[in-house]
């Protein structure tokens, strides 16, 4: 189990770091209206969350591969 | 274990087969892991040319990474990726996020180097120049300052706890986060002026991000270092995977002499190896036991191999004791060991076509991009049409259209810029023509150009502003495009 959450966590960690360098060398945070107006956050505070916020959603990639890459009879004998 | 007969799971009935798997003597039947469970390796210190040239390394590596974010350059920190405000300060570069070409150019440069380094020498990077290498070297140090070395920390680890054991752990742990938290601060003082946080920190101003990502990078340096070591190398890096990718048969490569070591075994110091029918290997496992991945490298290359030269170093001094020639264990190329090469011979297949391609491939991308830096002007300019309107008559029944023009200075004084366009009759600027714009700032200037009435057909006409830094006598030249109509 130990293994299996390093196998999600840490290449999401990667991507998301990769994520983060390409969205917001191009965007600047400010520049964006969210839902119709501006943005209170400081752009430090918008870089940690949209860290996290890639790591979360790049993490649920990987957990999804290694739930779909499950043999039947795996799932057959403990579906979770 | 492997019985197919309908069972109920969870209510529904179906048929679990599984493949017969052969628990390990002693296991729980029930519980098969297929994993190999870990042991904790304790690697022994070594000293040696390889260990004498990873500690260089050290040095040098971490001199730069603790001091540069100090040094000052001019009114501002030398090195400072400031993101809160978009810039980066490299020395006397200012760059600007528009600058991305440049980071592209340095992770090309860095990936071409490690397939390079590679090719010739195996895995330099990951022996001497690694951060998880580095810092784990350094953690085994305090390590063995506070606990002993290997055989003493492993006698320790399996007694039980005592006032000395305790002490000599708080130690340890003591001096392990101190330089964990240190190195955290450092990373963030690359991104927040190190004298800022510095003083953050003095004052305990905790809840900001900074302070977030000092301890996150901190925790990140004590794990590694401290506990997942090697485990990071053999199941968390990509690289390990795929490097023998750039290995051929003229890399260097930490080897095992077998033809020379075998047959193995233990004699005494005065028997002939000959006589007794028995390798130059005395079988004393010190290469095992100085390996920080625990392997074995008479078993010959592994994956888990960081090439950090340890084995060879002990296996000198070994050789050195027993008297015999020294290099059971060393850096060579598999060649040179089947062929029976000398130094000269191995340096000539150095240059073989991989390198050659490499090198180049390499040397076209520095060139390139030194060119670039040193033509690049200090300020960049962008040009917008106004959203909101195409055209427009002013007065005097001029056709108006009106745009702005980012000015970005990406130097330290205040440049002053003169703006004009061509590429119409008549056309002119009806708004300020000249403008400065403050150090590393950029400032976004509403231009209006009018073009006399009847001046140009109707339709979009193609046309050029000319911006010139008047400071430096240059000037860059921006399409647009001027709208008349109907």
């Amino acid at each position: 189990m130990k293994q299996k959450l390093m196998w999600i966590a840490w290449p999401s960690f990667l991507m998301a770091g990769v994520l983060e360098l390409l969205v917001f060398a191009v965007v600047d945070p400010q520049d964006l209206n969210w839902f119709g107006h501006g943005f209170e956050m400081s752009r430090q505070a918008t870089y940690s969350l949209g860290f996290f916020v890639f790591w979360f959603v790049t993490s649920i990639a990987g957990a999804l591969t290694l739930f779909l890459s499950l043999p039947a009879n795996e799932v057959n004998r403990s579906p979770l | 274990m492997s019985d197919s007969k309908p069972t109920q799971l969870k209510g529904i009935p179906i048929t679990v087969s599984s493949a017969p798997i052969e628990p390990p003597p002693g296991a729980d039947a029930e519980m098969v892991s297929l994993y190999q469970a870990h042991k904790k390796i304790y690697p022994r210190s070594v000293s040696g040319l390889f260990s004498r040239w990873r500690w260089a390394l050290v040095f040098l590596t971490q001199i730069i990474f603790y001091g540069l974010p100090w040094l000052e350059w001019g009114q501002r920190q030398s090195v400072l990726f400031d993101l809160g405000a978009r810039r980066f300060y490299i020395f006397g570069l200012v760059l600007y996020p528009q600058d991305f070409i440049y980071l592209t150019g340095i992770l090309v440069i860095s990936a071409y180097s490690l397939f390079l380094f590679t090719a010739v020498a195996g895995r330099l990077w990951c022996g001497y120049a690694c951060p998880q290498t580095v810092y784990t070297e350094m953690f085994l140090w305090l390590e063995k300052l506070t606990e002993g070395d290997r055989s003493m920390r492993m006698r320790r680890d399996a007694a039980p706890w005592s006032v000395e054991k305790f002490a000599r752990k708080a130690a340890k742990q003591f001096l392990w986060i101190t330089l964990a938290l240190w190195t955290g601060f450092t990373f963030v003082g690359y991104f927040t002026p190190i004298h800022v946080l510095a003083s953050e920190f003095a004052h305990w101003n905790l809840g900001s991000w900074e302070i977030f990502w000092t301890f996150f990078y901190a925790f990140a340096t004590y794990g590694n270092a401290g506990f997942m070591r090697e485990q990071v190398c053999k199941y968390m890096c990509p690289y390990a995977r795929f490097q023998s990718a750039m290995f051929d048969k003229d890399t260097l490569i930490v080897t095992y002499d077998r033809e020379r070591g075998e047959p193995r075994g233990a004699r005494s110091k005065k028997a002939d190896p000959a006589a007794l029918n028995l390798g130059a290997c005395v079988d004393c496992s010190l290469c095992v036991q100085v390996c920080p991945t625990g392997i074995d490298i008479r078993n010959g290359l592994q994956y888990e191999c960081i090439g950090c030269g340890a084995c060879a170093d002990v296996c000198d001094t070994v050789m050195d004791k027993v008297g015999y020639a020294r290099g059971l264990v060393k850096y060579t190329t598999q060649h040179a060991l089947q062929e029976k090469w000398n130094r000269s011979q191995i340096l000539r297949h150095i240059l073989r076509p991989r390198v050659l391609i490499y090198s180049g491939i390499l040397l076209a991308i520095v060139l390139a991009m030194a060119v670039s830096l040193s033509l690049r002007l200090p300020f960049k300019v962008d040009v917008d049409r106004d959203r909101g309107s195409l055209a427009r008559i002013a007065d005097g029944g001029k056709i108006e259209n009106v745009f702005r023009i980012q000015v970005m200075n990406a130097s330290e004084v205040t440049q002053h810029f003169h703006l004009s366009v061509e590429g119409l009759p008549g056309l002119a600027l009806a708004s300020e023509a000249d403008v400065s714009v403050e150090s590393t700032q950029s400032r976004w200037v509403p231009v209006r150009l009018q073009l006399p009435y009847e001046g140009a057909d109707p339709g979009s006409h193609p046309i050029h502003f000319k911006i010139e830094a008047t400071d430096l006598g240059k000037s860059v030249s921006e399409k647009s495009v001027f709208i008349v109509p109907r």
